[in-house]
């Protein structure tokens, strides 16, 4: 960040954004450091995985389950010209979400709105919780 | 007055720095901007005098069955304003908002253009 304390700039408006910037250095601390950002969740029926991939075709990501994890992979191609700033991340990135419980493979399904993506991973009949009946005797 | 309300409402959203590129082509100036989440209708954008600002506000739609196990993202507000150059044809700036990206384009105004200059031989 450039400090110009010359008239020209608007300085009140520049220290306002000094301190934005450190005030938000708290909250999304990991956002900086993996890409993309994913949000799990979960209830009795699935695994829910959403990630912030914007600008992507759902053709264009590579998701692969294996046996325990699934693998978020795409390439983000640049823009061509002139930059003058460059903040948006750019080329090949790749995620690993471990899923510890079995998943019906053949029912996973994907989808991408408006930049988020979200996959969800149905749970395999025998890792769901089920209610036993005891016959009493 | 009217300020003070608006900054009330989203006082509860945290604030986020869109990732932003802006670069120059041959036509003028293309700004993109990571906004992930964002419907049309949650998108401002305000052009004042010299100023362009950016509002858009991101919200995950909530389901109470579900239990959260990893959070890296959540809703937010985008903000971010830039100042134009004079070189901008203010009336002919386009916003396209496409799977999460913003792009603005800012197209050179036609004096700005770069052009040849003929020489007459005396």
């Amino acid at each position: 960040m450039v400090i110009d304390f010359s008239s020209f700039h608007d300085l009140p408006r520049q220290m306002d954004a000094i301190f934005d910037e450190m005030w938000r250095s708290g909250e999304f601390g990991q956002r900086r450091m993996a890409y993309p950002p994913v949000n799990i969740t979960e209830d009795e029926q699935s695994i829910y995985v959403s990630a912030e991939i914007p600008g992507m075709k759902i053709e264009d990501i590579d998701l692969t389950l294996t046996e325990g994890s699934l693998v978020i992979k795409g390439k983000r191609v640049p823009e061509s010209g002139n930059y003058y700033r460059q903040e948006r991340p750019t080329g090949n990135f790749q995620r690993v979400v471990n899923v510890n419980v079995p998943v019906n493979a053949e029912a996973v399904t994907a989808s991408m709105k408006n930049g988020v993506l979200a996959v969800s991973l149905p749970k395999s009949e025998e890792s769901r919780p089920r209610k036993i009946s005891i016959a009493a005797q | 007055m009217n300020k003070d309300v608006v900054k009330k409402e989203n006082r509860n959203l945290p604030r986020v720095r869109p990732y932003t590129d802006i670069l120059e082509k041959e036509d003028g100036f293309h700004i993109f901007m990571d906004l992930p989440g964002v419907e049309r209708e949650d998108l401002v954008i305000d052009l004042n005098d010299s100023e362009l600002e950016i509002r858009a506000k991101s919200i995950i739609p909530k389901n109470e069955a579900r239990k959260a196990i990893h959070l890296e993202f959540g809703d937010g507000e985008y903000v971010r304003a830039f100042t134009i150059s004079d070189t901008v044809d203010r009336e002919k700036i386009k916003a396209t908002l496409k799977s999460g990206i913003l792009e603005l384009f800012l197209p050179k105004a036609e004096k700005a253009m770069p052009r040849k200059i003929e020489i007459t031989g005396a």
